[in-house]
């Protein structure tokens, strides 16, 4: 029989795959007839061509196949006897059970806690009405053709004159982010944090008035608009519209109260001032006509509905390039970003608030879902593991009539109402860790609280039952495929002796990420602790920095120096080495050469206090004006000059003022492992001073403390004293490394408990399944010794794997995703990774021994003594 | 099950059956019609019919031997029941009656003249 008397083959399994299997034989038979017939009366061709016709002839209801139709009848009962054998099997393997329920629960915890948190995260910002047609104008500062540095801020000049030019814009809003500071009533003094706003504020964001019209409430001077929390804390009552408040000697007049604000808004403040206010005062008249003055003030654009954000854009770039073509001290590119993107958002200089950065969000998500995965791995590999077990049950079905489909269904049923115990279990852990959780680091501390609602209750179900599905789906699968006629012969091969077992492979992926996480545990671990010890250049041991809080810098250094215990005091505008910088363009005067160059505001004993080390003229002379100027290395190098000498008495235009090089200081780390050390200098003035320094020495802190206290109030009552040692504030930077430490942390216990727990299960059930080899091996005279050497062969080769597998990855991803940024890191050595790596062994190892033992001690007769 | 009204193309496959005798299954009956009634039915129209048929328990039918030319699969023969016989009684007898109630005339034009 040649090829072409046979019927099209795409066809014939086109007509199996929709026939009913009842007719199938019958007419498939006819038709395969039909068409040899054909091919010798008609030829072959005319023969396939009939051959087809048929078969899409055959498309009729009577032909088909019937899905479904006869099993729906009893269903109900059905999974009734799913759910009562769920249950007695989950009684009968104790230990099973409480593996995978303990498992899951712990990973459901973890993934509550994310689910909770990126819901919160993407609500942010959804309560404005007109939220999908309001953007922020975002600054790029191009300077020195080094990359752009991104800012969320613009400026004043830039708002004005996109709310005059282009009417295309609806709305133009502009924020000033400083009305910050105490507001007097009736004498008393309350501390109040908001932003001066345009008038149309109100219109464009929804924050709706309880009292006052919205319309007007901004539109005049010396206005000011609070919420309803701080109506009460100031006056004990909400409506206080026409009151009036004072601050920095000027009078405010209320003209609104606001309901307060939501928790998920990206501006957060107590009152707002009209933008007309800051407009009167001589520094915001000079704010207005400049285009580099960017540093603290944000435009909100309101785009009419069908104009999108790129024609915006197209404007924005117009505008930027007028005002570049001026010439200004540095170039800006303006863009725009949707509100929605604001938050969670990207590292943006000046943000009017904390926002999440968006990698936390993604690498939260990241490591949870690996553990999560990593405990349906157990559930898998435990239930694939144990399927023997179920596989006469199984059979039993089988021949009773269930079909695939219902056996599928019966072991996802199983799994799902695993996973739902274990989210019961799951919710309690939540409970605890959720405290814990919040505090990790100011990010979370500040943005979310984690509240639970309706719909994350519904979410937490809605992913215990995906949960429970997708745990459950290899190995329903697995029993699907079972012949009834083998198991019941009692010939089952599960192919649990090959060589590289799906189960292998998951315990394999569980190890490396255990050891992944333990590795990199141990390296943010160095990394913190080399960050907080590292040599700054200068000393900040026993420096007590108080916060001057707008006194008066001389009266309060004074008063606290005061006080026997203090060495030294000094004036400084901010804490170095803490992450915050001051910086602006440094000019040699009569000379091309300019760079940036960073600095703080001191007075003539900081260097001294600071043990700062002088290579090169002197400290500040205060009988001279203050025009001094004391560099480090950096900038006489970057600066062109050839020797430190050389620069003693230059003169350099910064600030918009003159000084005169006085010094030159050793380099030192003024900013934080995450800088290198660039041009910096520290300016001599004598007022915008923010800290006191103060050099302690005294054998009973508390003691100290009261009496810094006790002269702090001589001079301020109204302000509580606020003082922290400088190391403190050291650790305090390095917040990110520690709570990512933490966090790494607390998913590699989490990790790792889940794969021992799974390795556990594995162990056991290997030395379950081998009893009658074992005791028969004993009995021969195998030794204890050997036997645990047989059982712990297989995983030990696994786990020498994994660690081959997690050193190098986690090594690679501590290198670009924890420290990608940090100039001066640990040296990683083979300890470092190794440790963490033979912890993780050592730990399954004794999981494993301990199971390998208990089976080698067993007494033959016990379990030969059954056959 | 739809009453047992016996439908026009369901005598026709009855009848073929019943010329058939012990050698009716899908081709035969399929080309029978073919051949004796001038019809070209796809095998599926066919399936639904025999398929009805049996369902109001007009035929039976019972698996034969395999062919090599059906790809190694079996037929299923099928045969009328007496219960098929008295619907194709019952339907000719029906019919039968409706003719003889017709006036001669009416049915040969010209008739008696």
């Amino acid at each position: 029989m040649n090829n072409s008397s046979q019927p099209p083959k795409f066809w014939t399994r086109l007509f199996q795959w929709l026939c009913n299997d009842t007719f199938y034989e019958e007419l498939q038979g006819d038709l395969e007839e039909r068409y040899v017939m054909n091919a010798q009366e008609k030829g072959s061709r005319k023969a396939k061509c009939i051959y087809k016709k048929e078969v899409i002839k055959m498309i009729r209801p009577s032909v088909l196949k019937k899905t479904r139709t006869r099993t729906r009848l009893n269903n109900i009962a059905m999974f009734r006897n799913y759910s009562i054998v769920a249950f007695r099997t989950l009684l009968k393997n104790k230990l099973f059970s409480t593996i995978n329920i303990v498992g899951l629960a712990i990973s459901m915890a973890v993934a509550l806690i994310t689910i909770a948190f990126v819901t919160e995260i993407n609500n942010y910002d959804t309560f404005h009405e007109k939220g999908d047609r309001i953007y922020r104008v975002n600054n790029d500062r191009l300077y020195d053709n080094r990359d752009p540095g991104h800012y969320a801020t613009s400026s004043i000049l830039a708002g004005q004159r996109l709310r005059d030019e282009f009417p295309g814009i609806e709305k133009v809003v502009s924020v000033y982010n400083s009305l910050n500071g105490d507001i007097i009533s009736d004498g008393q003094t309350h501390s109040v944090r908001g932003y001066f706003v345009s008038a149309e504020f109100l219109e464009v964001f929804t924050f709706p008035l309880l009292y006052g019209n919205p319309e007007t409430a901004l539109d005049e001077p010396h206005s000011i608009v609070i919420t309803e929390t701080t109506a009460m804390r100031i006056f004990n009552r909400k409506d206080v519209v026409g009151e009036i408040l004072e601050r920095n000697h000027e009078s405010f007049q209320i003209t609104g109260v606001l309901k307060d604000i939501p928790n998920n808004s990206h501006l957060k403040f107590q009152a707002l001032g009209s933008l007309a206010t800051y407009q009167t005062s001589e520094r915001g008249r000079r704010s207005i006509s400049d285009w580099t003055n960017m540093w603290s003030s944000y435009v909100y654009l309101l785009l009419p509905e069908g104009t999108t954000s790129e024609t915006a854009q197209v404007w924005l770039d117009q505008l930027s390039v007028d005002e570049n073509n001026k010439g200004p001290r540095f170039n800006i590119e303006m863009k725009m970003e949707s509100l929605a993107s604001i938050f969670p958002g990207d590292g943006k200089y000046n943000q009017i608030n904390t926002v999440m950065p968006k990698e936390n969000v993604r690498s939260m998500i990241i490591l949870t879902l690996i553990v999560v995965f990593s405990a349906c791995f157990n559930y898998a590999n435990l239930s694939m593991a144990r399927s023997l077990k179920r596989a006469k049950e199984v059979g039993v079905r089988k021949v009773v009539g269930a079909r695939k489909g219902q056996i599928f269904t019966q072991f996802i049923a199983e799994a799902i109402l695993i996973s739902i115990l274990s989210l019961g279990i799951a919710y309690l852990l939540f409970r605890l860790i959720r405290p814990e959780f919040l505090e990790l680091n100011f990010y979370i501390s500040r943005t979310v609280a984690l509240d639970l609602t309706t719909n994350i209750y519904l979410q937490f179900f809605t992913f215990a039952v995906a949960i429970g599905i997708l745990s459950g789906m290899v190995p329903a699968f697995l029993m699907t495929q079972f012949k009834p006629v083998s198991i019941l012969k009692g010939a089952v091969n599960l192919g649990g002796n090959r060589k590289f077992g799906i189960r292998k492979i998951l315990i394999g992926i569980q190890f490396t990420l255990s050891m992944g996480f333990a590795i990199l545990v141990t390296l943010a671990y160095k990394q913190y602790n080399f960050a907080l010890n590292f040599d700054l250049g200068y000393t900040t041991e026993n420096i007590l920095n108080v916060a001057l809080q707008d006194n008066d810098p001389k009266l309060m250094k004074n008063a606290l120096e005061s006080v026997p215990e203090v060495l030294g005091a000094s004036l400084s505008s901010m804490i170095p080495s803490t992450g915050s910088l001051n910086s602006d363009i440094a000019s040699r005067l009569n000379h091309g050469d300019s760079i940036n160059t960073y600095s703080i505001m001191v007075d003539e004993n900081y260097l001294d206090n600071m043990s700062h080390k002088l290579l090169a003229g002197e400290n500040f002379n205060t009988d001279l004006v203050n025009d001094q100027m004391i560099v480090n290395e950096q900038f006489v190098e970057k600066m062109g000059y050839s020797s430190n000498d050389e620069v003693l008495g230059e003169r350099i235009f910064y600030y918009n003022d003159t000084f005169r090089i006085v010094g030159v200081v050793k380099d030192f780390h003024y900013g934080t492992v995450y800088n290198e050390i660039e041009p910096f200098s520290f300016v001599q003035r004598t007022n915008n001073f923010n800290n006191v320094n103060l050099r302690v020495a005294s054998n009973d802190m508390v003691a100290t403390m009261s009496k810094l206290s006790e002269a702090w109030e001589r001079i301020d009552t109204d302000h509580e004293f606020n003082a922290t040692f400088f190391s403190e504030s050291i650790e305090r930077t390095y917040n990110t490394l520690s709570s990512s430490m933490k966090t790494y942390g607390m998913l590699a216990i989490v990790a790792i408990s889940i794969s021992m727990l799974g390795l556990l299960g594995m162990a056991a059930y290997a030395a379950e399944a081998r009893t009658k080899e074992l005791t028969i091996r004993k009995v021969l005279g195998a030794t204890v010794y050997n036997l645990l050497i047989l059982l712990s062969k297989n995983f030990f080769v696994i786990i020498v794997i994994a660690a081959g597998v997690a050193i190098p990855l986690s090594m690679q991803l501590f290198k670009t995703k924890v420290v990608q940024d940090v100039e001066y890191g640990i040296e990683v050595g083979f300890w470092e990774l190794a440790s963490g790596a033979l912890l993780v062994s050592f730990i399954a190892l004794i999981t494993i021994g301990t199971q390998a033992r208990k089976a080698a001690k067993a007494n033959p007769a016990n379990s030969l003594r059954n056959d | 099950m739809k009453g047992t009204h016996l439908g026009e193309f369901q005598e026709v496959v009855l009848l073929v059956i019943l010329s058939l005798d012990s050698n009716a299954y899908g081709v035969t009956i399929k080309q029978e019609i073919m051949n004796k009634v001038n019809r070209d039915i796809s095998r599926g129209a066919l399936h639904t019919a025999l398929s009805r048929l049996e369902e109001k328990g007009f035929i039976t039918s019972e698996q034969g031997e395999a062919h090599e030319d059906r790809g190694g699969r079996r037929k299923r023969y099928y045969t009328v029941t007496n219960t098929g016989l008295t619907a194709l009684h019952e339907a000719r007898s029906l019919r039968d009656e409706l003719w003889s109630q017709i006036p001669k005339i009416k049915l040969y034009p010209g008739y008696g003249k």
